[in-house]
């Protein structure tokens, strides 16, 4: 039974509560209901009363019941007009403008909602039907979207342009280097079975040869210099941490704090890195005295014996160092002990023997070496070695030229199929233009630069350093490829290690615009970027299904 | 906010959370509190101890028709020295003692009631002093119950009730007063002749008259240092002790703020809890202990002592550095010993006999807490930092999405341009009233920090202006302003002590220019603030504060007025907002530091907690301390300042945090973002519950402000039995039960009914609450009712992660809005739903106070009242009749707060306002039958519904039965009746 009705035939002091009733009297029983779902809004006449069923099925209640603003059904339906139950929404028709669904609690709240511009949420009388003025701007920002989208698609269609002339380019090079590579393989397997043929012959003696003190020591030294780079190069990391931190505590520390524990730590740090102290640094000129300052300190220490390495070798030569082939450098040794005075050409000669002339030549030659050794003109012993070894050079500088061919074709062949991977690119190749393009946004202290599908950085303005903020790591992680809204969202992560914090990371958000270009940079959660901007790669053709989205 | 991340990174190795415990002082490194502890202990070994103090019974003088005598005072050990004694009885039978030198070198500090007091007190006229030889007493009280004995040597002071000592000063001897003396340049005949070592020097001095009290030493007397840091003392030696014993009680409670229980452990006697006596010096402690008798950012020194026959209390108005020792000689009795190192002594002796009684007494002293705004009970939402404005509007914007009410959006420190407060860095907050007009849309408001330090440059006008009007706190010379180190980088601090200061910083807050002063242009009316650092914090100054030697207003040094430094910033800035408007609205200041009668200005948070378990299971002790001592609008950081949470304590942590009348979430620059709508579900939905239950509640909280915010006046006369307490302890509501004394992990919200216990331990799935009668409680969720019993019994009630251990007490009637809203001020037109939880008796009641919410036009009488009784027509009889009456006109002298309003109109501007506001449903719970009938009185046949259940009368537990009223259309304004018959 509706409160209302009852409410006439009251005693006297009650009549004040009329007013309380207007909302329910006045709502109409498919009020906030949608288009769709107006046909379920019926009552189920019988001849005593008017029912209705909760849309859940969950309860019968009295068709007097819908929209009289008191909460009858468990799923809501019974309020579609109303903010009676707190797990409904409510439509608003906005005539001269688009419909929309607001949830219950918006619904006399008091509050006129953008959403509902005909003004249909409150009580009438409260909200003005604003839905024409509402209609017209909403179209206007429309029409200039669309003249963005327009223009914006243009340039898109000049990136899925460039990805086509990409993949023919790719295209190229695949075949130009599959050419290479069966020219490559025959020549490789031309100069493995020589190669193998030679070395069947000596491996047990390799085997024996390896043996040597000489050879282990040299091994054994190998690995422990190998051993002490990766060492070393840990404790430079190390120390460039800590030379950090303490550089940040040096900066930042605050001397009226009268700390003497962090002052000592402060002029430890100046007096090991030859820095003067920092409150003796005019600001503005403190960043190139220190370097000159670390300059001639650095230049002090190094005092070295006599053939020892540089720091500066240490760093470019001990890798080529590591990577010698050892086998290799044991048979030429053994060729350097046996041969002490000449080189002999002879034994070198296949090297430069056109291939056809090598059996032959080596026939020959294992003639003559016999008949030399009897003269005793050279040394006897595993003089094939060293020719195997050789071979073994040659074989491998073919396998290696072999292998670019490969990994070149390997390359053009995943940039081919990244170029139109909805995971890559994107699905039409719209974004292979942009890779490797560098955006940046300067907010005064820092410019922030990212380089699509590379790296973002950080970089001070007024000196100091420059920090990674992180790789290109993925698309939108919470969408799916292909997903319009996947390609709204880049993530760069694993930057430079925040001190007591995490590793730098960006995400940035695109959004259709003209131009390639950073808007935004925010930091809201420490070392955690956020960069907005707008490229065309993301403006579809205004008569794609996405690019006709008229919802609110 | 706060503690540095310049100390975090200068101090912290990483991952060590806690407290640099050598950053403080213990009572051994603080020369007065080590001589005070001397003292009882040397005490403590001599029998025959026995107090220099001694009433000089020539001087006594009896004030006519007053109840005030004043004598001399002379202390054996040094007789030439005077003091004066002045004992009076207030009109309420509140007693007061005070202490002071006379005509010695210098003056004692003897303001600091002022500022903690609302008016002078009135004495009673109707008390008359006996003298007599021995001692001076008077009996008071309506049934002459009360007496106060001052004997007259040794001096020993003690309030008896119905013959039984209640409180007793200077009854263990260890009252002391170190008079001001020059300091003795040694001499050269002093200096140890030759041949005399060093112990024989000691013999000579053993013979000190004085020593067997004070020492043989002048331990600590002057200059005296810690860390890098010296105090150059150059009053010497002030500090006063005192002993208050509590015979015949055997828990204390108060002395806010420590992160410890409720029922304070011991810090001597034997296996004391601590070690160190419970510290009252307000302090920036960086990453606080969850259990320590250190001192935290504010003191109230105001102590219950309790008991199942009495509750009493003392308030000591002492503002300088204060060491409490507190031990139960007996588990009957408790003894105290003060130890301050400045100022007069001024004591507040409160009869009781009762809690809620002390409470009286107590905001009859300093203040009620302020009435606040309506929507400062709502959500607040806060983070160091909220890094720009659009931030702020997309923050604003995801808690719309899902739908999660929040009232206030805060800025923390980062807002302001290098720090300097008041100016907005353009750079990220190029808008910052649009921002306010875009937050003010919603009904929202925005808090914004206001810091107490100034940088010290010529570009900022604020500090300009305060520097050009002389009202910076000077160094210890006393010409030069003091510069210290905050946020800011080299600050200074306004001194509040300085009336110049006072029109100065209220005019600051203007929202419209103020010709050639400056004013803040770029905030709203919907700006409020948040003060924060005002202990003060100086990250350079010894103990992370000022130095003891600067000096203030009057020339008095830091060391005297440090305690109540901190609540003059609230008071001014309070004010500031009431007079930037008109008409005038409710200010908002929220403050970190505070002192006795701090609640007349506003809301308080317990600082930089963590976020760890132990920490929100402190945090509600805490706020249970500051709400005895009246300090009753506070809340701790929801899910903890420092640390990112994990889901389930964060959720808990919400769980606490809509229990605390303050309810604010806030994190660390360092944490993860935890905003509710962040988190995945299950998490969210819990938190969106959690969030909107305290919406529905809000009509619950907020009547529960109002009864808080009233005086008993006039005291004589009958009054509405008002609650005092937003958090009622288990020894306030049932003051009998021993059981019960110790509890502090269950409470009442005001006198709703509402029992909560909030869970502050991981996996939980159920808990036991304590239900200290012989009554029925419901389950605020699933009507389950539980039986109590009158010797006290713990029942089991669900408690997984969405639950909430939350019951009603029988007997009560909760208002609540079910309607979940964006903001609270879009519930105003929201119809209300009412609970009735029937008592075994068949009887319930409750209230409802309504007011406009935000101006002062409820002092004029627009307000509504309303009181609910759910009562049996005849006794026996199976019809229950719910009736709402009004409630102000029964009780106009006590309606609003500090008016006694002359007449009542029931159609007042804002009760017509809301009289189409109209009861949406009742429920009922506990009826032992189904009704045959339900109708308005007058009126036709409601709609209803009832599922069979346990019934209130009876011995039943399980379901209990509920019958939900549809919609009976009546006006939460008006009276009405609605007949239940069964």
């Amino acid at each position: 039974m509706p409160t209302m009705l009852r409410l006439g035939a009251m005693a006297p002091f009650l009549s004040f509560l009329a007013p309380l009733g207007v909302l329910a009297a006045g709502v109409d029983k498919t009020h906030g209901v949608p288009p769709n779902m107006v046909s379920r809004y019926v009552p189920v006449k019988s001849s005593s009363s008017e029912t209705w069923k909760c849309l859940d099925g969950s309860k019968e209640i009295l068709w007097s019941s819908v929209n009289d603003d008191y909460c009858d059904c468990s799923d809501g339906s019974d309020e579609p007009g109303t903010g009676a139950c707190p797990n409904s929404t409510f439509y608003c028709r906005n005539e001269g403008h688009i419909g929309s669904i607001i949830p219950s609690s918006r619904v006399n709240d008091g509050l006129c909602e953008a959403e509902c511009c005909d003004g249909s949420d409150e009580l009438p009388g409260v909200c003005p039907n604003v839905c024409k003025e509402a209609g017209e701007i909403y179209r206007k920002t429309q029409e200039e979207e669309r003249k963005i989208r327009k223009k914006g698609s243009k340039i898109r269609s000049s990136y899925i342009a460039f990805a086509h002339k990409e993949k023919k380019r790719l295209e190229g090079v695949i075949e130009t280097s599959t050419q290479e590579i069966a020219v490559r393989e025959k020549e490789v397997a031309r100069l493995r079975d020589i190669v193998e043929r030679s070395e069947s012959l000596s491996a047990a003696a390799l085997e024996h040869k390896k043996t040597s003190p000489l050879y282990e020591s040299l091994i054994m030294h190998s690995n422990a210099l190998k051993s002490l780079q990766q060492e070393h190069k840990k404790h430079l990391e190390r120390e460039k941490a800590l030379g950090d931190i303490l550089d940040a505590l040096r900066r930042g520390y605050n001397p009226n704090y009268q700390d003497m524990a962090v002052l000592e730590a402060v002029r430890g740090w100046e007096s090991l890195a030859g820095l003067p102290h920092i409150n003796d640094v005019g600001k503005d000129e403190e960043g190139s005295h220190e370097e000159a300052a670390i300059k001639t300190e650095v230049e002090g220490e190094e005092e070295l014996e006599e053939d020892m390495w540089t720091a500066e070798e240490l760093e470019k030569d001990l890798d080529n160092l590591l990577k010698t082939d050892y086998v290799s450098l044991l048979l030429e040794h053994e060729k350097h002990v046996n041969s002490p005075v000449t080189d002999s050409i002879l034994l070198d000669l296949s090297s430069y023997l056109p291939d056809t002339l090598v059996p032959q030549y080596e026939a020959f030659r294992d003639t003559l070496v016999s008949w030399l050794q009897t003269l005793g003109i050279i040394h006897g012993a595993p003089q094939s070695a060293g020719e195997d070894s050789k071979m073994r050079q040659t074989l491998n500088d073919a396998e290696h030229s072999l292998r670019l061919a490969k990994d070149e074709k390997k390359r053009a062949e995943d940039d081919l199929n990244d170029l139109f991977d909805p995971k890559g690119y994107g699905a039409e190749g719209e974004w292979k233009k942009l890779d490797k393009t560098c955006l940046e946004k300067d907010t005064g202290d820092y410019t922030y630069e990212v380089c699509l599908f590379d790296e973002a950085k950080q970089k001070p303005n007024k000196g100091g350093q420059t920090f990674s903020l992180g790789k290109f790591h993925s698309w939108n992680p919470d969408s799916q490829p292909g997903d319009p809204a996947y390609y709204v969202k880049q993530v760069y992560r694993g930057g430079t290690k925040c001190w007591n914090g995490p590793n730098r990371s960006v995400v940035l958000i695109l959004s259709c615009g003209t131009d390639n270009v950073i808007h935004t940079v925010a930091e809201p959660e420490k070392c955690e970027y956020h960069l907005t901007g707008t490229t065309p790669a993301l403006c579809l053709p205004l008569d794609t299904p996405e690019g006709n989205k008229d919802e609110l | 906010m706060v503690r540095p991340i310049v100390l975090l990174f200068l101090l912290c190795v990483p991952s060590s959370f806690a407290v640099k415990t050598s950053d403080f002082k213990t009572c051994a490194q603080a020369g007065f509190c080590r001589r005070g502890r001397a003292l009882a202990s040397r005490a403590q070994d001599n029998a025959s101890w026995k107090s220099p103090y001694s009433v000089d019974s020539s001087s006594i003088s009896v004030a006519p028709d007053q109840a005030l005598f004043t004598a001399g005072v002379k202390s054996s050990l040094y007789p030439d020295i005077k003091f004066s004694l002045d004992v009076r009885i207030h009109d309420d039978g509140v007693v007061r003692v005070r202490m002071d030198e006379v005509d010695g070198l210098r003056k004692r500090y003897d303001e600091a009631a002022s500022w903690a007091l609302i008016a002078e007190p009135k004495l009673s006229r109707e008390i008359t002093w006996t003298v007599g030889n021995k001692d001076v007493r008077a009996i008071y009280g309506a049934k002459k119950e009360n007496e106060v004995v001052v004997n007259l040597e040794p001096l020993r002071i003690s309030l008896l009730r119905n013959g039984k000592e209640q409180v007793v000063l200077n009854g263990r001897g260890l009252l002391h007063m170190e008079h001001f003396r020059t300091k003795e340049i040694p001499r050269p005949e002093d200096t140890p002749e030759e041949g005399l070592d060093e112990d024989d020097v000691q013999v000579v001095m053993q013979v000190k008259p004085t020593a067997w009290f004070e020492g043989e030493t002048e331990d600590g007397y002057w200059e005296e240092s810690f860390g890098s840091n010296t105090d150059s003392k150059p009053k010497g030696p002030e500090s006063h002790s005192l002993d208050i014993t509590f015979p015949n009680h055997g828990h204390v409670y108060g002395i806010p703020q420590h992160a410890t229980r409720l029922d304070l452990p011991t810090t001597t006697g034997e296996n004391a809890t601590y070690s160190d006596p419970y510290r009252l010096w307000n302090s920036d402690v960086f990453e606080y202990l969850a259990s320590s008798p250190m001192s935290l950012y504010g003191s109230i020194p105001v102590m219950h002592a309790h008991s199942a026959e009495s509750t009493v209390a003392i308030f000591n108005a002492v503002a300088s550095e204060t060491w409490i020792d507190v031990d139960h000689p007996t588990t009957k009795s408790s003894s105290t010993h003060w130890i301050s190192e400045s100022g007069i002594l001024d004591v507040f002796l409160m009869p009781g006999p009762n809690p809620d009684e002390i409470f009286k007494q107590y905001t009859r002293l300093t203040g009620t807490p302020a009435l606040p705004a309506h929507w400062a009970l709502g959500h607040h939402q806060c983070r160091w930092n909220y890094i720009s404005s659009d931030d702020i509007r997309s923050v604003q914007k995801r808690f719309d999405e899902h739908d999660m009410p929040v009232d206030v959006f805060w800025l923390d420190i980062e807002y302001a341009e290098e720090h300097k407060y008041f100016i907005w860095d353009k750079k990220t907050f190029p808008d910052p009233v649009d921002m306010t007009r875009d937050v003010e849309a919603l009904g929202r408001k925005m808090v914004v920090i206001i810091d107490p330090h100034l940088k010290r440059t010529a570009n900022y006008p604020v500090y300009k202006e305060a520097s050009d009007l002389g009202v910076l706190v000077k160094s210890k010379s006393g010409d030069a302003e003091y510069e210290g180190w905050c946020w800011s980088g080299s600050s200074a601090w306004i001194d509040f002590f300085n009336p110049g200061a006072w029109e100065w910083w209220k005019g600051l807050f203007k929202t419209t220019s103020q010709g050639d002063k400056w004013s803040w242009v770029e905030s709203t009316e919907n700006t409020y603030i948040w003060n924060d650092m005002n202990e003060p914090s100086v990250f350079n100054g010894p103990e992370i504060s000022m130095p003891r030697d600067n000096i203030h207003y009057g020339g008095w040094e830091h060391r005297d007025i440090h305690n109540i430094n901190g609540m003059l910033l609230p008071n001014l800035t309070s004010q500031a907002l009431v007079a930037r408007s008109d008409p005038p609205k409710r200010p908002f200041v929220l403050t970190r530091s505070f002192y006795a009668g701090s609640q007349r200005f506003g809301a308080m948070w317990t600082g930089d907690n963590l976020g760890t378990w132990d920490h929100m299971a402190v945090g509600i002790y805490m706020v249970l301390a500051n709400g005895i001592a009246g300090m009753t609008f506070g809340g701790s950081d929801i899910g903890g300042f420092f640390g990112n949470p994990e889901p389930e304590m964060l959720v808990r942590w919400y769980q606490v945090g809509a229990f605390n009348p303050f309810f604010r979430a806030h994190a660390h620059l360092d944490t993860k973002r935890r905003e509710p709508y962040l988190l995945d579900e299950p998490y969210r939905g819990m938190l969106r519950d959690i969030l909107r239950l305290r919406y529905t509640m809000l009509p619950i909280w907020y009547t529960a402000f109002h009864d808080a915010s009233i005086y008993g006046i006039p005291i004589l006369r009958p009054v509405h039995e008002s609650i005092h307490f937003l958090m009622m302890p288990h020894y306030v509501v049932f003051p009998r039960d021993e059981a019960g004394f110790s509890l502090d992990d269950q409470y009442f919200i005001g006198g709703s009914g509402l029992l909560v216990k909030p869970i502050v331990h991981k996996d939980v799935t159920e808990i036991d609450v304590y239900i200290a009668e012989d009554q029925v409680y419901y389950n605020y969720f699933s009507h389950v009712a539980y039986r109590g019993s009158a010797k006290g019994k713990h029942v089991t009630v669900p408690a997984a992660l969405h639950e909430i251990p939350l019951l009603i007490r029988g007997g009560s009637i909760l208002p609540t809005r079910e309607r979940p809203r964006r903001s609270s001020p879009l519930m105003k037109r929201d119809p209300f739903t009412l609970r009735v939880a029937l008592d075994k008796t068949g009887y319930a009641k409750g209230q409802l106070y309504l007011d406009d919410g935000e101006t002062f036009s409820h002092l004029e009488g627009n307000i509504v009242w309303r009181e609910f009784v759910a009562e049996k027509t005849v006794k026996k009889a199976k019809t229950i009749k719910i009736t709402s009456s009004d409630l102000v006109s029964k009780n106009l002298d006590t309606a609003v707060d500090g008016v006694s309003l002359t007449k009542y109109d029931p159609l007042n501007a804002f009760a017509r306002s809301v009289e189409s506001v109209r009861v949406e449903k009742i429920v009922v719970l506990g009826l032992s039958s189904k009704p045959v009938s339900v109708k308005v009185e007058g009126g036709e046949e409601l709609v209803y519904e009832f599922t069979p259940g346990v019934a209130a009368e009876g011995k039943k537990e399980g379901q209990a039965s509920v019958l939900v009223i549809k919609d009976p259309g009546v006006s939460i304004t008006k009276d009405w009746a609605i007949v239940i018959q069964a």
